[in-house]
């Protein structure tokens, strides 16, 4: 039996409302994971995150928490000693920037000129709706011509057997 | 028809105005990165006080920074694996003899190196400063280390005032020290 | 040899000179003449160049070390293998491997257009030596690779040990430079074009397949480049948001932004601008990111060393974008359309959407990447922008491209029939709500990832539900079987094979992302770890002194917590005398589902103790056979039919089809 059958049965066979619950549990399962909190994270992960914010100095591109460079590893030791000395993150981040510039954060500052950086996907992403929107306002305004006469149109076999082919062309390309 | 025309080019005019505004924008943004190497990052701490350190010698009783305020500390960070720290070896020896006497310490904390390394390549080297071992490179770490050799040049009230990337320059540090005692002599 | 590679070089620069002349005068005053021995000129070129290829490689297979090039990235003891890809190894001899691959392209358009050649033949010829001129005028000046030392060392330094670790070196900057030189072509057509005022819908169809097949050549360099990052640098990962690996993503995204467009003018006659906007932001951006890579501007593991071509490459990029863009804004007028929609939610809206979203996943990544070049120069401060910036930002617009991939083949043409599309809907969405239900259930809680994994699967079912639905539709409607249905099919099937592999790539980066685990541990001989429900032991180490380098081979044996072996893994330290630290390479165990990937660290005591990095990575393969599946649907959707009145040109000629059917009703 061809899979595409069984789809059809498949499809036709679903109880009406099985889709909808479906679908609304998936977009609740959503939300419920979007506000749901996130366990505290132990000691270990503390390091990890913190870690994984900052850059680690003699790496190109990685931070501290990925590099297996040693003064990326005794950085993480520095980071753990320091969370268990009673710093807070905030804490330990200002004391590298102090030694190393705020380049050693993976993400720029969010004060000065740096924290531009924030609104940027904001602003692109604005710019592209409106863009899309302009777009799409002109295509709709324009109206569609009618060719003279096309009420009905008389056509003759050839053309007849031109337009069957091509409609058969187009159905091959959109099956359904 | 004709105003229509002009319209037409006017329009077009301003485009291509635009369009070469913005490219001459982006050419000169681009063309700011072009002089500077990206590697060569400067270190905040210049003009800020020395972070203090306690590090062992490799044969001798610690060294304390805070303990040396009122002379001047070239702090010079240096592997036995490096092979640029051997090139600036001689001249921060030279410098130490010359200007013990006269309140300037020289210190060579080791970075990420074992004991026995760096003690087998003061002994074959004939380093006479002082040497420290910074083990867990927490002192590396306060000072924003990215690699070897880096020199900082603390002066008598224990501020940064010069940070070296890589082998020191001998003559411009040394005038730059002598500027140092001249200015406190007075 | 030196001499010859310089004379070489030299003449293919002259006889390119020639030929953007005698195409550019042919094309102003309409001499087929003219053209025709500009069209000529390409194959000499082609072969000049690659004699100076031939001569390189001759130079650093017999090391010699009188030419500067081969002093700096070859010596006597590096592997053949890994001798001859130094061709490639730094900057000057890869300018060579452009200039051939460029060579190449164009002589592959003189082939193909030696007949039939459409108007704006000689304008597009004469824009394809321009850019080979460009480049060639680079690699007779700022970055000559033939130079030659005064006093030849006796030995060379050898190539940079991280490019002597691995055979990928061997087809990731090819594939690369395939992928990238390959958009000269759209974009000297889509320049023609303008230039012609003319052919300014034909220029799509005539490169539509072009730009496939780069495209496609693109996404495997792209792949390459990711599988070094995972099996070479050992760091466990696969894409770390360097500027150079940034910027080759952007030409991508252009161009798969410019393929699905090019159906809305091929079958609507709409987006011209957009389309020939997208074919000159290609080329701008593989431009720009050539700049970057070379001009040493961002700090980057890619970064060639300091070279004085940087202002050179500025000066080409200013002249393309004025170039380009200028042109558009001169031919404004005729570029704009008279299109006419009837409604926004229908494939061509849908188009709209998927233009502005890749777009707009270009600009937050472009600007993300040359913002710290703009934070030095406006205020001074260096700042860096890594991963978690543009993860963050950029992966809701790539969950949105997800979901647009997954609804959008459904949507009708004109918005004729779109309750049909709705039907066609449930079973997709369904899965999608099923897959996330049981994501969310296995306890995940990142929402991104939940989402990603439902979108991944509704882009999945809804192509496999495409697919099966077009062949059962082939088998009730033609005499004729599956096969023949596929290839009636074939432009839309094999669109849908890649979104299939897109979603094969959408799930594994979402796993690998977010569901691994890492550990660092340091093992005495004999010792052993648990990790991830598996015991790994440290059994010993090995040295192996090879020529160029000490290999120090480390053995972790991986057995299973019932108790049978799995197999070892072999963490190598790579010593090289050139480097100060060792090359890591790290040893993989492939799953289906799970990698157990393991990196050494350092080593104690003459191996008696070894410090390893062990990873669990999910999903990783799924991105290497999704992105496979990606490059072959590319592949497929390119190929040229055995009919003559169909393949490729369906759209365009349904196009006409309809377009004369409506004139000639009465």
């Amino acid at each position: 039996m061809n899979a595409a059958g069984t789809l059809w049965r498949v499809r036709a066979g679903l109880p009406r409302l099985l889709v909808p619950i479906a679908l609304a549990a998936g977009l609740a399962t959503l939300v419920i994971v979007a506000v749901g909190g996130h366990p505290p994270a132990s000691q270990a992960q503390q390091v990890q995150q913190i870690a994984a914010g900052l850059h680690c100095p003699i790496c190109k591109d990685l931070s501290v928490a990925d590099s297996p460079a040693p003064l990326a590893q005794q950085m993480r030791q520095e980071i753990a000693a320091k969370l268990g000395a009673g710093e807070s993150a905030d804490q330990i981040r200002a004391g590298f920037v102090a030694a190393y510039g705020p380049s050693v954060l993976m993400s720029p500052p969010r004060q000065g000129v740096a924290g531009v950086a924030y609104y940027l996907p904001l602003l692109v992403l604005a710019a592209g709706v409106v863009a899309a929107f302009t777009a799409l306002r002109r295509w709709l305004r324009t109206p569609q011509p009618d060719p003279p006469g096309s009420a009905s149109p008389r056509l003759s076999a050839s053309q007849r057997r031109a337009l069957a082919k091509a409609v058969a062309r187009l159905r091959e390309e959109e099956p359904g | 028809m004709r105003r229509r025309l002009t319209r037409l080019t006017r329009r077009r005019t301003r485009l291509l105005a635009g369009v070469g505004a913005a490219v001459a924008v982006i050419v000169a943004l681009l063309a700011t990165g072009l002089g500077r190497d990206p590697s060569v990052i400067a270190s905040p701490l210049v003009g800020h006080m020395a972070p203090n350190f306690t590090l062992a010698q490799l044969d001798g009783p610690p060294v304390t920074l805070f303990k040396l305020r009122g002379q001047i500390v070239v702090v010079n960070f240096w592997a036995s694996w490096c092979t640029e720290c051997q090139v600036e070896q001689a001249a921060l020896d030279q410098m130490w003899q010359q200007f013990r006497d006269s309140g300037v310490v020289v210190i060579g904390v080791n970075f990420q190196d074992t004991a026995g390394a760096a003690r087998s390549y003061v002994s074959t080297a004939d380093v006479t400063y002082p040497v420290v071992e910074d083990t867990d490179s927490s002192t590396a770490l306060a000072y924003g280390l990215r690699g070897v050799p880096e020199t900082f040049v603390v002066n008598q009230s224990g501020r940064i005032v010069d940070h070296v990337i890589g082998p020191i320059d001998e003559a411009t540090l040394v005038s730059e020290i002598n500027a140092m005692l001249l200015a406190s002599a007075r | 040899m030196s001499q010859l590679g310089t004379y070489l070089l030299l003449f293919a620069l002259v006889v390119s000179c020639y030929g953007l002349l005698a195409a550019a005068v042919g094309a102003k005053t309409g001499r087929p003449a003219l053209v025709e021995s500009a069209r000529r000129c390409a194959f000499g070129v082609l072969a000049t160049v690659a004699a100076a290829n031939a001569t390189m490689l001759a130079a650093l297979l017999s090391n010699e070390f009188a030419i500067r090039y081969v002093a700096d990235n070859s010596a006597r003891e590096t592997p053949v293998f890994f001798k001859a890809l130094s061709l490639w190894a730094a900057d000057s001899g890869s300018l060579l491997l452009w200039n051939l691959i460029l060579g190449g392209y164009i002589a592959a358009v003189a082939v193909r257009f030696r007949r039939d050649r459409p108007p704006t033949f000689p304008y597009a010829l004469s824009v394809l030596f321009a850019v080979q001129v460009f480049y060639l005028i680079l690699i007779n000046g700022p970055a000559q690779p033939f130079a030659s030392l005064a006093n030849p060392p006796a030995d060379g330094r050898g190539p940079a040990p991280l490019l002597q670790n691995h055979p990928l070196m061997a087809v990731h900057p090819p594939f690369l430079y395939l992928g990238f030189i390959g958009f000269t072509v759209p974009f000297a057509f889509g320049i023609a074009a303008l230039l012609a005022g003319q052919g300014l819908d034909q220029w799509v169809s005539l490169i539509r397949r072009w730009t496939l097949v780069v495209w496609c050549f693109l996404t495997v360099g792209l792949l390459l480049g990711a599988l070094w990052s995972y099996s070479v640098l050992g760091w466990g990962g696969y894409w770390a948001w360097d500027p150079v690996e940034n910027v080759a993503l952007l030409p991508w995204l252009l161009s798969t932004a410019f393929l699905h467009s090019v159906m809305l003018q091929e079958r609507r006659g709409m987006a011209r601008l957009w389309n020939i906007a997208l074919v000159i932001g290609a080329f701008s951006l593989m431009t720009f990111g050539t700049f970057l890579t070379r001009a040493n501007v961002l700090s980057s593991v890619h970064a060639f060393a300091q070279t004085s071509v940087g202002p050179a490459y500025l000066a080409f990029l200013a002249l393309v974008l004025l170039a380009g863009f200028g042109l558009v804004a001169w031919r404004l007028p005729t570029l704009r359309t008279p299109a006419s929609l009837t409604s926004a939610i229908s494939r061509e809206g849908a188009f709209v959407a998927n233009n502005m979203l890749l777009l707009a996943a270009a600009a937050i990544i472009l600007l993300g990447t040359t913002f710290p070049l703009v934070v030095e120069a406006v205020s001074g401060q260096q700042v860096t922008v890594g991963g978690p910036y543009f993860r963050s930002s950029v992966t809701p617009v790539f969950l949105l491209i997800l979901l647009l991939a997954g609804t959008a083949p459904l949507l009708p043409w004109r918005a004729t029939n779109r309750s049909r599309a709705l039907r066609r809907l449930r079973v997709p969405a369904t899965a999608a709500a099923l897959v996330m239900i049981a994501t969310a259930w296995a306890g995940v809680r990142q929402i991104t990832v939940v989402a990603g994994f439902g979108l991944a699967a509704l882009v999945f079912v809804t192509s496999g539900q495409e697919i099966l639905g077009g062949l059962a539709i082939g088998r009730r409607g033609l005499r004729a079987g599956t096969v023949r249905a596929l290839v009636r099919g074939r432009r839309r099937h094999a669109g849908l094979v890649v979104h299939l592999g897109l979603a094969l790539v959408a799930a594994g980066i979402t796993a690998s992302y977010s569901l691994g685990q890492q550990a660092q541990v340091t093992l005495k001989t004999g010792q052993s770890t648990v990790f991830g429900g598996q015991v790994l032991r440290y059994q010993g180490l090995h040295t192996d002194q090879q020529p160029q380098r000490i290999v120090l081979t480390t053995t972790v044996s991986v057995t299973n917590s019932s108790g049978g072996t799995a197999g070892t893994l072999d963490p190598r330290m790579n010593l090289y005398p050139a480097a100060t630290e060792p090359i890591g390479s790290p040893s993989i165990r492939r799953g289906i589902v799970w990698d157990l990937y393991a990196s050494l660290i350092s080593l104690q005591d003459d191996g008696g103790s070894a410090t390893f990095r062990f990873y669990r990575n999910p999903g990783v393969n799924w991105l290497w056979f999704g992105g496979l599946v990606m490059a072959l649907g590319g592949i497929a959707a390119a190929w040229p039919s055995r009919r003559p009145n169909s393949g490729g040109d369906q759209g365009a000629k349904a196009v006409r089809k309809r377009a004369a059917v409506e004139a000639g009703a009465p």
